[in-house]
């Protein structure tokens, strides 16, 4: 017996950013990151092979945290230089029919009027297909950029809350039927259905109304990552889809009937609100050589701890090279970042630095490897453990080659096994992800 | 060794209108959408940012039924049939993209010769000068019965018609002169018709009054190459071709033959520089030189399959029925063909009394093997370009869009940073490509 | 049935060079042939919801008009002409609803070729294709194909009808569930279900079976133009839809109950072949200036008479030059082309002199002229009138300032009169056509 058909996304874990460039199969990385072609050929070929959607990671820094230096994220571009993926999904809407496009957008850094009415330009350009990843920034740096101190983690998400609200209360500040377009008459909206807020709120206030008409799906569909309670309470709250990454199959379910618990405490239908587990299968020809790619690619990476060491302080705005790597990190530190992803990370402190970074894979939740015929079995047979709801694919490395297997090897057997889409029900992002 | 600048070859693609490796792992979607062009767009886009020449897309006319007497394992296969029409996938191909060249192959034994000037002066229109005409006299009976003939011409001859035809569509490109569009409001004269005059070709085998309906293309006349390798051919080629196609195998035989090319163009009044020769390669790439051994191994292991599908391709273009020999002997000496000659010539060469079983074992289309991570099959080529004095490669693989990125993501960077081939389109035609260096 | 009945909109036209010389024509004219022209106007003419688009071709440059081709060249509207067939898959690569029709002649293409271009085409386009089927008409063009003449008219017809029998045939020779895909047995095309036809007439000869599968539309549109009796006689066996040109709302009414009359003795439906009419309407802000505009456009063709008398003698192949301008057509002119074009030029004619027949003929089936209201009430009473089934826009100047006229003036009008489509109801070309 199969799993019920789950979903998939694509999780661009580096935004609009610099992707695979001096790896092998890296094209012209290198030097064409900043054009849309890679990301537009990436968009088509997912839309082709079954993807609800692709969603666009970002950020607003140039790293300072290891060593207290840039060095080693410009010298490796590492989570910079970066683009704003709000213009990149303008461009793919365009290159794209169905496929829906998700935009990360820190609440930290913009006024809810203008994520408001950019997500809703953004969602008619698309024909209704625009989601919003929404995160409150974790980066130090970043918010220096803006030109204040971080908020505390419990206060930014607090803040987040009332952004969301604000937000909702401007895409709702047209009534559905405001706009007539009379041609015979003249009208083309009713003012009367067109309310003012005056909203005060405890962080933002704002008058309204939007001015832009109300968009297809009336709001973008809300996505986002979270991993602390306040995170999950605030995604149990809004959001339609939550990216997640709890290690191994066990706490993946237990991850999953947690969030769809406090989905049901907000009153909501638990249906409404999909999970979705970040993986990154590597495939091969045969299994063998499948294993080996992947045996090779954690060779080299744990053989680069600077590396390991530079993402985790960038992720939790933690300096870790100040810490001896032979012993566990000191037990009151957390991180203002990342929060619950760093406390995973950190460990019960009975293992080191060095043993916690090589242990510790950033991003997968299970192990994938193989044919795409056994990728496959192995998603199958991880659904049917868990009880859905999907899968987002995160592209590392990032290239066409890639992208080619998932879209023209993984897809096709995740078909035939009747696992996934072979095509949309739907024009709207959201009513395609409900769809199952 | 003192450093000097690496000469630049060419790189091209191989591929038909075709289904091609639907049963492949990774096929994606292919097997059904194949036909409206889609995955062709992709394909063509990843080979112009990889600044390959052109795309060379062949063509048949017809379904074989020779290989047992039926058209099972011909179109059970799916390589061969069903097939698109080339030319009208390349003007779809070409508005999709900026710089790169598509070759569509079309038969001067078929094709009425104002119907391809026309066509293919349209195509270079819309493509501001990047199309090309893979010129074939077509081998099989098959086809020729499809347009209501009994059987082709034989060889020798379609070679000669194949001469007056190029000659009477080239007059038909040059009727108008470059400066025959003036557009001129003053006088309100768009064309001058004194630039614009009829040919009057009267051929042994061809008849055209002209002018033709069209301007002259933007290239004067479109690219014409060709895939020659008995002596008819390559006379025909080094008369008229723009680039080559070429079939032998080891770096010996392409030498000699890309030195003989040149001597003959050299006869016929031509710059030997002119004419390109491009020989056949099926890169196996992974991402180390083992892994790429293995997979070898692995395309290889199926040594039955191998060689059907060889045998069933080859009595297809042959209009030999493979299936009758014994494959525990030598290819009978009574075997002949009308069609490929000279792919028969080099595959008796090649076999060299070995039974049909081992000759189909080792047999390979390409020219030479090229297999490792991109370094090393950037080695390979290197070195067989140093030997043969160029022009370059034409690649014909499993045409998925992994294998395709292999090429133009893995290989082609490392030949680049080599300076072995080109970074950038220096000029905007497909001529100015081939005659680039 | 209540209410006015919806009819259908075809657009009729050339690849051919814009109008260059009224002062609207941009910079068309100068780089037709890169395609961005025709690009603009099909994907504004889907945007109208036109059933189609239809290009004309012919394959010669005329001499007729005065012994050279001198007349023909210095206007630029015979030729150059493109291939509409190289057109094609750009034009259908760039829409996703409207049909395109292309001409192919009988007389020049070796049938197989016919069949198989077609077939690609309607794979390409996903099923938008027609065929539009001439004989061809013109000595100059068969000259160019290494013939001495084209056969006698009524014998184009005989072979014709052949013709369209063999490539039925062959587009018939692939089943439509040939194609089976069994990776398991390896099995792409189910060899039973394609058959060789070995079809021997008594023109053509062809074995086959096509080497491409089976069109989407099975077979695609075929349309027709023909007013004589063998040309109606063909349509009525074969054509989809019939482009016609009778003079005024009695003969329309005329032409299209002897059409379906036939099309019934053939043994059809006669709601399967849609009978459309040739107009060029001119349109105006007010009555008055539609008024005023035809009266410019009048006087100018009086002025310069040879545009349309060069038209003539090469749809005819009679030399116009040698005749006194403003003298009837003498009585002992014959042609071997279109017979009954003269025939229905003599007709309509009388005894107008030459210039003002230039004046007076319109390549259209009734004149439409007025505000775009007023246009669409005109096309909607005739239509009621004549019973169906559409009208074909024969571009009249042809520029993107005329083009925007009927798309964006005419169009909205007849939408609101519920007179034409606001939409595509079908994937494929014949299935909208034959909506209604």
């Amino acid at each position: 017996m199969s799993a019920k058909m789950f979903h998939l996304g694509w999780f661009l874990g580096n935004g609009f950013g610099v992707q695979a460039w001096n790896s092998e199969w890296a094209g012209t990385g290198a030097t064409d990151w900043m054009m849309p072609d890679q990301y537009i050929d990436l968009a088509r070929s997912i839309e082709r092979g079954g993807f609800d959607f692709l969603m666009m990671e970002d950020s607003v820094q140039i790293p300072n945290a290891y060593q207290g230096s840039s060095e080693y994220y410009l010298r490796t571009a590492s989570a910079a230089p970066k683009q704003d993926p709000a213009v990149l999904a303008g461009i793919l809407s365009q290159f794209t029919e169905k496929l829906g496009i998700v935009a990360t957008l820190t609440t930290t850094f913009y006024h809810p009027f203008t994520v408001a009415r950019l997500m809703s330009t953004l969602d008619h350009v698309s024909k209704g297909r625009i989601g919003w990843n929404i995160v409150t920034g974790s980066s130090t740096y970043a918010a220096k950029n803006f030109g204040f101190d971080m908020p505390e983690h419990d206060l930014r998400y607090e803040m987040a809350d009332e952004f969301v609200e604000l937000a909702c209360k401007l895409w709702d500040s047209w009534e559905p039927d405001a706009v007539l377009a009379d041609v015979e008459k003249g009208v083309y909206a009713d003012h009367t259905k067109v309310h003012t807020l005056d909203f005060e709120g405890k962080f933002y206030s704002s008058r309204g109304p939007l001015n832009t008409t109300p968009s297809p799906q009336g709001r973008p569909v809300f996505l986002q990552a979270g991993g602390s309670d306040q995170g999950k309470d605030l995604a149990a709250k809004y959001v339609e889809a939550i990216i997640a990454n709890p290690p191994g199959v066990e706490k993946m379910k237990a991850y999953r009937e947690d969030i769809r618990r406090r989905a049901v405490e907000h009153g909501r239908d638990p249906d409404t609100i999909k999970v979705m587990y970040l993986v990154s299968p590597v495939f091969g020809e045969t299994d063998d050589e499948a294993e080996e790619k992947l045996a090779r690619r954690e060779r080299a990476k744990n053989s680069n701890i600077e590396g390991l060491l530079a993402g985790r302080s960038h992720l939790a705005s933690i300096d870790l090279s100040q810490f001896p790597l032979d012993e566990p990190l000191p037990d009151d530190l957390i991180s203002n970042g990342h929060r619950s992803s760093f406390a995973n990370f950190k460990g019960d402190g009975t293992q080191t630095l060095r043993e916690r970074i090589l242990a510790h894979s950033a991003t997968d939740a299970v192990h994938l490897c193989g044919t795409p015929a056994t990728v496959a079995a192995q998603m199958d047979e991880i659904m049917q453990e868990v009880g859905g709801d999907g899968f987002l694919i995160v592209g590392t490395p990032m290239h066409r080659r890639y992208v080619a297997e998932v879209t023209d090897g993984l897809s096709p057997a995740l078909r035939r096994r009747g696992l996934i889409r072979s095509n949309f029900s739907h024009q709207l992002l959201r009513d395609n992800l409900l769809a199952f | 060794m003192t450093t000097v600048e690496a000469a630049k070859f060419h790189l091209a693609w191989f591929k038909s209108f075709t289904p091609h490796d639907w049963r492949s792992t990774w096929s994606g979607s292919e097997e059904r959408d194949w036909m409206t062009g889609d995955s062709h767009v992709d394909f063509l886009r990843a080979l112009e940012r990889a600044r390959f020449d052109f795309l060379m897309l062949e063509d048949s006319l017809m379904v074989s039924d020779t290989y047992g007497g039926t058209a099972e394992a011909s179109l059970a296969q799916g390589g061969y049939a069903p097939k698109g029409d080339p030319a009208l996938l390349a003007s779809m191909l070409l508005s999709e993209t900026k710089r790169i060249g598509v070759i569509a192959t079309m038969s001067s034994t078929f094709v009425p010769p104002w119907l391809l000037a026309r066509t293919s002066a349209t195509i270079d229109h819309l493509s501001g000068g990047r199309f090309g005409w893979n010129c074939v006299t077509s081998s099989e009976n098959r086809a020729a019965q499809n347009f209501g003939m009994d059987a082709l011409p034989p060889h020798d001859e379609r070679y000669e018609r194949a001469a007056e035809y190029v000659e009477v569509v080239k007059q038909l490109w040059d009727s108008w002169e470059p400066d025959a569009f003036v557009m001129d409001q003053e006088s309100g004269t768009y064309v001058d018709h004194t630039k614009v005059n009829p040919i009057h070709f009267e051929g042994r085998w061809h008849r055209s009054r002209g002018p033709l309906n069209l301007m002259r293309p933007p290239q004067g006349h479109p690219v014409i190459c060709q895939a020659g390798g008995s002596p008819a051919g390559k006379a025909f080629a080094a008369g008229n071709a723009d680039v080559l196609l070429s079939l032998p195998k080891g770096l010996p035989d392409m030498k000699r033959y890309r030195d003989d090319i040149r001597e003959l163009a050299e006869k016929a009044g031509r710059d030997p520089d002119d004419i390109k020769v491009l020989f056949i390669i099926s890169p196996i790439l992974a991402d180390t030189d083992d892994e790429a051994r293995e997979l070898q191994a692995m395309m290889n292991s199926d040594v039955e399959a191998k060689i059907k599908a060889q045998m069933v391709n080859w009595s297809a273009t042959m209009e030999i029925d493979f299936s009758r020999f014994d494959l525990d002997r030598p290819l009978p000496d009574d075997a002949v063909t009308n069609g490929h000659q000279s792919t028969l010539a080099t595959f008796r060469k090649f076999a060299n009394g070995r039974t049909l079983r081992e000759a189909f074992t080792a047999y390979r289309t390409e020219a030479i093997e090229v297999v490792g991570s991109p370094a090393t099959a950037a080695d390979t080529l290197q070195e067989a370009m140093e030997f043969v004095g160029g022009d370059g490669f034409l690649v014909m693989g499993p045409t998925n869009r992994r294998y395709v990125h292999e090429i133009t993501d893995g290989l082609v960077p490392e030949l680049q940073r080599r300076g072995l081939v080109r970074t950038e389109y220096a000029g905007t035609h497909l001529r100015d490509h081939l005659r680039e260096f | 049935m209540t209410g006015p009945d919806m009819f259908h909109l075809g657009w009729f036209g050339s690849f051919i060079p814009t109008t260059w010389q009224s002062g609207w024509d941009g910079t068309d004219a100068g780089r037709w042939m890169d395609g961005t022209f025709y690009v603009d106007k099909v994907r504004t003419l889907e945007r109208a919801c036109f059933d189609f688009i239809l290009f004309e071709d012919s394959s010669m440059v005329s001499d007729v008009y005065g012994g050279s081709s001198e007349a023909t060249l210095k206007r630029g509207g015979w030729a150059p002409k493109g291939d509409p067939v190289a057109l094609a898959p750009i034009l259908a690569r760039a829409t996703e609803h409207i049909g395109i029709s292309v001409t192919m002649s009988t007389s020049f293409y070796p049938p197989w070729m016919l069949a198989r271009s077609v077939a690609t085409l309607d794979h390409m386009s996903r099923g938008r294709i027609g065929w539009n089927i001439v004989t061809s008409s013109e000595d100059l063009a068969a000259r160019n194909f290494g013939m001495d003449a084209l056969p006698p008219h009524d014998e184009r017809y005989a072979r014709a009808d052949e013709y369209v029998d063999l490539v039925t045939r062959l587009w018939d020779s692939w089943d439509a569930d040939a194609l089976v895909m069994d990776r398991e047995r390896g099995v792409y095309v189910d060899h039973t279900k394609v058959r060789p036809i070995d079809f021997v007439g008594k023109y053509y000869k062809s074995r086959g079976p096509l080497n491409t599968l089976r069109p989407p539309q099975g077979r695609p549109v075929l349309t027709q133009a023909g007013g004589s009796p063998a040309g109606r006689q063909f349509a009525s066996r074969y054509a989809d839809m019939v482009m016609a040109l009778p003079k005024g709302v009695p003969a329309m009414k005329e032409y299209r109950d002897d059409i379906r009359m036939r099309v019934a003795a053939e043994g059809r439906d006669p709601d399967q072949t849609k009978v459309m009419y040739v107009v060029s309407p001119i349109l105006g802000e007010t009555h008055q200036h539609a008024l005023d505009r035809k009266a410019a456009k009048d006087e100018a063709v009086r002025q310069h008479p040879e545009g349309q008398l060069i038209g003539w003698s090469g749809s005819m192949e009679i030399d116009f030059s040698t005749f006194d301008l403003d003298k009837p057509l003498p009585d002992d002119v014959a042609t071997n082309g279109h017979q009954s074009t003269l025939a229905n030029f003599r007709k309509w004619a009388g005894d107008r002199t030459l210039r003002e027949a230039c004046v007076a003929y319109r390549t259209e089936s009734m004149e439409l002229i007025g505000t775009p209201d007023e246009v669409a009430a005109q096309m909607g009473e005739a239509m009621e009138e004549v019973g169906g089934d559409g009208f074909l826009i024969w571009n009249q100047p042809h520029n993107r300032r005329y083009i925007g006229e009927i798309a964006d003036g005419l169009v909205p009008a007849l939408q609101n009169r519920g007179l034409m489509r606001t939409g595509y109801t079908h994937e494929h070309f014949r299935d909208n056509l034959l909506e209604f």
